[in-house]
């Protein structure tokens, strides 16, 4: 297999204390609207899928069809960027490693997901390395559900990154520069990765690492097309 | 009376026994159509009007979707009648192409069940607009209220009560209408006398806030109602034109309710189809332009313009084959000539009737925007008629593959005539239904889209057309494919007095990622005379009916021929098409083949509880599950599973899940057996290929 790491935004995670984000965890990536944070959760998806690790991503916005549709456009970007032909084993391995959960009109709860974590182990004795939870919307939820997703991380042995929207007009920013909506509950996280889009690109950079302070002056700069790192 | 503004093509469309054809039988009583009630499943034995055919009767069950029309208050409504079952989708959806608007019956006691989620997506799909009825309301523990929440919950609508019960279960009255705030309650007989009275004084309260809830819905769909509402000044019409607004937009969904084996409610139903359900003006429609590489091109409701209409079903009566049309654009005169387009063949129009289930009336002319049927003509379902000036074709329908076959022989030389014609009527009337004779064994085999859709079949041939059959067990549609380069170069030389057979092939054969055949010719200096080459070409063709592992279709290769030789006198199409047989032979198990089996895309719905019992079910499956929704209290479970692992499914998923979840499933791809099952379908398939040709 050709590692991904070269051109995944995933890059900026070398830069940090343990490479990682780690079992127990929870990351957050934040970023203005429409400037890809789903796009870079893909890429963390991807990173752990073909490492042959598994992968639940929790929608709570899309439906599968959507999501596996962002996959797709991801996936070919990919393949093209590091000229692989033949993708079969790529594509059995998504397959075989991602699991889409989706909760459409509200129904999202901690419950419900434990519940659906507990079938697809009893089931399907499919036990996730990650999860991916996109379009949890911040200000609108409760400390607790943080709190409660940690649980999940650290009963799951399963590592959780989730997207954040903040917005142009909200500059609040805590003590140790988290912005808002992750400012009254920066602590729950370990890692905290701020999306910007700059004329050049995007730029990441690490706000949060585990017990250390973020790296906040250094980037990675993404393809606004591709969302792939530039060298 | 017959201005187009004035027609409803409607459907009736829900979960099974939540009284479909129990209302429709009653629409047609109070409109007149028909002089008395059968109950679907009633004692006189007469059976309700819409299911015509026998086997429908017996089961109390609507298999194929008959057309009836009807007038009330000056409209004239015509009723598509759908099936609710799963295994006849195609017919779903081909009544669903054809209606402009659609009755959604709910059950106050099932509520939304996952047929109705099914049936509401096709919907959705095709864009029609549709009401509700909550049937049943005189049922023990009917809650209408739960069934409007399970609406919004479970089928995403924004649904608001048009009218309310007056009790519940064997309570129920009559129905408080929430626009004229009077109360209707149904005497006579058979419901039809209607005493309009005040609202009970235990309800009025309960009343003003559902019409309340009413207006602050309908309000958005209309800025006249929204004025009249601050102004106290509400009128009934105002009402009635922002509902029917918020309706034909599909943004709203009005809810009425009733009981239409009590005979409760079904005259407003009727007045509500009139006032809320969408015109064929109201409505887009489009057609391909074959002229102009399939352009979308919109249709006029016009009696004026060329004539385009679609054949959305076919049955075969006593006095031959009837044609259920729709009529998009123009108008039809008996004696006038119509087009089919996909066979290019000009028709009569003989006899023009207008059907009510299985009755007629003879008509002279037919417009844009109605159902009417032709007699005697020969053609398909699905396809488009022109005047001959257009050539146009409606969008395709989406018709899925067949996956599941079985063998089907005739007991004796009665049976054989009679299947026969059954089988051709059959392949007519359904596109996903096919059968063919096998060139091997000889025997008749038939394909569809599952058990019961098959076994349906079979069960008519036997009472309709008198053939008695008996049938094989049923057979997945496996596929052959090569998975790696392999040369060939192979004479055919035959000398046996008189003329000889000479041809020579060289080349190679390779996979096709494609899964399509491609002929590659790179023969160079003549070697293969051009005259002979197609005959090579068509050798290669033909064996790919049959591969050499398992005796099932190759799906698709690149044969590359670069080399042969002729000779002048003894080489003929027939020497180069059995050259390349001979070149296939000699290949074809060096390219290392394998066996495809179909996979399925398969989606359960069902309470959320049940989530765990039936993923391990389809892991058992050899399925991989590709997501899970939970929405409400209900989740999807979409997984691939292959078919040779379905069969039973109903059953298993019914004691699973104590019957409350359902399954649909759809061709996905076709997709390599794993290697250790591999050898053992080799065995018996080739041990079945043997026995075939005893």
């Amino acid at each position: 297999m050709i590692p991904f790491s070269s051109v995944s935004p995933l890059k900026i995670l070398e830069k940090s204390s343990q490479g990682a984000l780690g079992a127990g965890n929870l990351g957050v990536l934040i970023a203005r609207a429409g400037v890809g944070k789903t796009a870079c959760l893909i890429h963390i998806a991807f990173d752990k899928i073909f490492s042959q690790e598994k992968l639940v991503h929790v929608a709570l916005e899309e439906g599968p069809e959507k999501v596996m549709s962002y996959y797709s456009v991801i996936y070919y970007d990919l393949l093209k960027a590091l000229g692989i032909t033949d993708d079969y084993e790529y594509r059995m391995r998504i397959e075989r490693n991602r699991m889409i959960l989706a909760y459409l009109n509200q129904s999202f709860d901690l419950d419900r997901l434990r519940n659906n974590l507990k079938n697809l182990a009893e089931g399907l004795q499919f036990t996730p390395d990650a999860l991916i939870v996109d379009g949890l919307d911040f200000e609108k939820t409760d400390r607790k559900v943080f709190e409660g997703l940690k649980d999940i991380a650290q009963e799951a042995e399963t590592e959780i990154w989730l997207s954040a929207l903040s917005h142009r007009h909200i500059t609040e920013v805590n003590d140790h520069g988290i912005p808002y909506p992750c400012s009254q509950i920066d602590d729950l996280f370990s890692l905290i990765v701020q999306l910007k889009a700059e004329p050049s690109g995007i730029f990441l950079s690490l706000l949060k690492d585990h017990d250390q302070p973020g790296f906040p002056d250094t980037h990675v700069r993404l393809d606004p097309n591709t969302f792939l790192a530039m060298v | 009376m017959n201005t187009i503004d004035n027609i409803r093509n409607i459907g009736i469309s829900a979960h099974i026994d939540s009284g479909k054809t129990t209302l429709t039988e009653r629409i047609l009583y109070y409109t007149k159509r028909i002089f008395a009630i059968h109950e679907v499943r009633g004692k006189d034995g007469v059976g309700a009007t819409m299911d015509s055919m026998e086997l429908e009767r017996e089961r109390g069950i609507t298999i194929a979707s008959a057309a009836t029309y009807c007038e009330w208050k000056g409209h004239r409504i015509n009723i598509i009648d759908t099936p609710g079952h799963v295994d006849f989708t195609i017919e779903v959806e081909r009544a669903l192409r054809v209606m402009d608007g659609a009755v959604l019956i709910l059950c106050a006691v099932g509520g939304v069940q996952s047929q109705s989620i099914t049936v509401d997506r096709q919907m959705n799909r095709y864009e029609v607009p549709r009401i509700a009825f909550i049937n049943k309301c005189d049922r023990s523990g009917a809650n209408p209220r739960r069934v409007v929440r399970q609406l919004r919950e479970k089928l995403n609508h924004n649904p608001v009560l048009l009218q309310l019960p007056i009790g519940l279960e064997n309570q129920c009255k009559g129905v408080v209408d929430l626009v004229s705030m009077k109360a209707f309650y149904f005497e006579g007989r058979s419901g039809d006398e209607i005493r309009t009275d005040e609202i009970p004084a235990d309800m009025r309260d309960q009343a003003g806030a559902a019409r309340e809830a009413l207006l602050d819905a309908a309000s958005m769909y209309s800025d006249d109602l929204m004025e009249a509402i601050l102004e106290d000044k509400v009128t009934e019409p105002l009402i009635r034109d922002a509902v029917r607004s918020g309706t034909i937009s599909r943004e709203l969904t009005p809810v009425f309710v009733g009981s239409a084996y009590k005979n409760i409610g079904v005259q407003p139903l009727l007045d509500a189809i009139n006032s809320y359900l969408p015109s064929p003006l109201d409505v887009q429609n489009t057609a391909l332009d074959l002229d102009q590489d399939e352009r979308p091109v919109p249709l006029e409701t016009d009696a004026r313009k060329p004539v385009v209409a679609l054949a959305f079903k076919l049955e075969v009566t006593p006095y031959g084959q009837l044609t259920y049309l729709r009529i998009y654009q123009g108008a039809i005169q008996k004696g006038a000539d119509l087009m089919i387009i996909r066979t290019g063949k000009k028709i009569k129009v003989g006899r023009l009737v207008r059907m009510h289930a299985d009755q007629m009336e003879d008509l002279t002319t037919a417009q844009a925007g109605d159902i009417v049927a032709l007699f005697g003509i020969d053609c398909s379902s699905g396809d488009t008629f022109t005047d001959g000036t257009l050539h146009y074709s409606m969008s395709s329908m989406f018709v899925p593959e067949p996956v599941i076959s079985l063998t089907i022989s005739p007991q004796d030389n009665k049976s054989q005539d009679n299947m026969s014609k059954a089988l051709n009527r059959f392949t007519r009337e359904d596109p996903t239904f096919k059968s063919y004779v096998d060139s091997e064994s000889g025997e008749t085999i038939i394909s569809g889209m599952g058990e019961l859709h098959l076994d349906v079949y079979v069960e008519r041939m036997k009472r309709e057309f008198n053939a008695d059959v008996t049938t094989g067990m049923p057979q997945v549609a496996y596929r052959e494919a090569i998975t790696r380069q392999a040369v060939f170069d192979y004479i055919h030389k035959k000398q046996t007095g008189g003329s000889g057979q000479f041809g020579r092939v060289a080349g190679f054969m390779a996979p096709s990622s494609e899964g399509t055949y491609e002929f590659i010719n790179e023969i160079k200096g003549g070697a293969i005379p051009t005259e002979f080459v197609p005959a090579v070409d068509k050798g290669f063709r033909s064996c790919l009916e049959k591969g050499l592992l398992v005796r099932f279709p190759v799906l698709g290769m690149n044969i590359t021929v670069n080399d042969g030789k002729a000779h002048s006198v003894d080489s003929s199409d027939m020497a180069f098409f059995q050259a390349a047989v001979g070149a296939f032979k000699q290949a074809y198990m060096k390219a290392k083949p394998v066996i495809l089996e179909p996979i399925m895309k398969v989606t359960v719905e069902g309470p959320s509880e049940f989530q765990g019992n039936v993923m391990g079910a389809i892991n058992q499956r050899r399925g991989i599950i590709t997501s899970s929704i939970e929405d409400g209290a209900f989740t999807t479970i979409e997984a691939e599973v292959p078919l040779a692992e379905m069969f039973g499914y109903a059953t298993t998923l019914r004691s699973l899940t104590q019957g409350k979840a359902e399954f649909t499933m759809e061709f996905s791809r076709y997709a390599k057996v794993p290697e250790s099952l591999s050898e053992e379908l080799k065995t018996t398939l080739r041990e079945k290929s043997r026995g075939d040709k005893k």
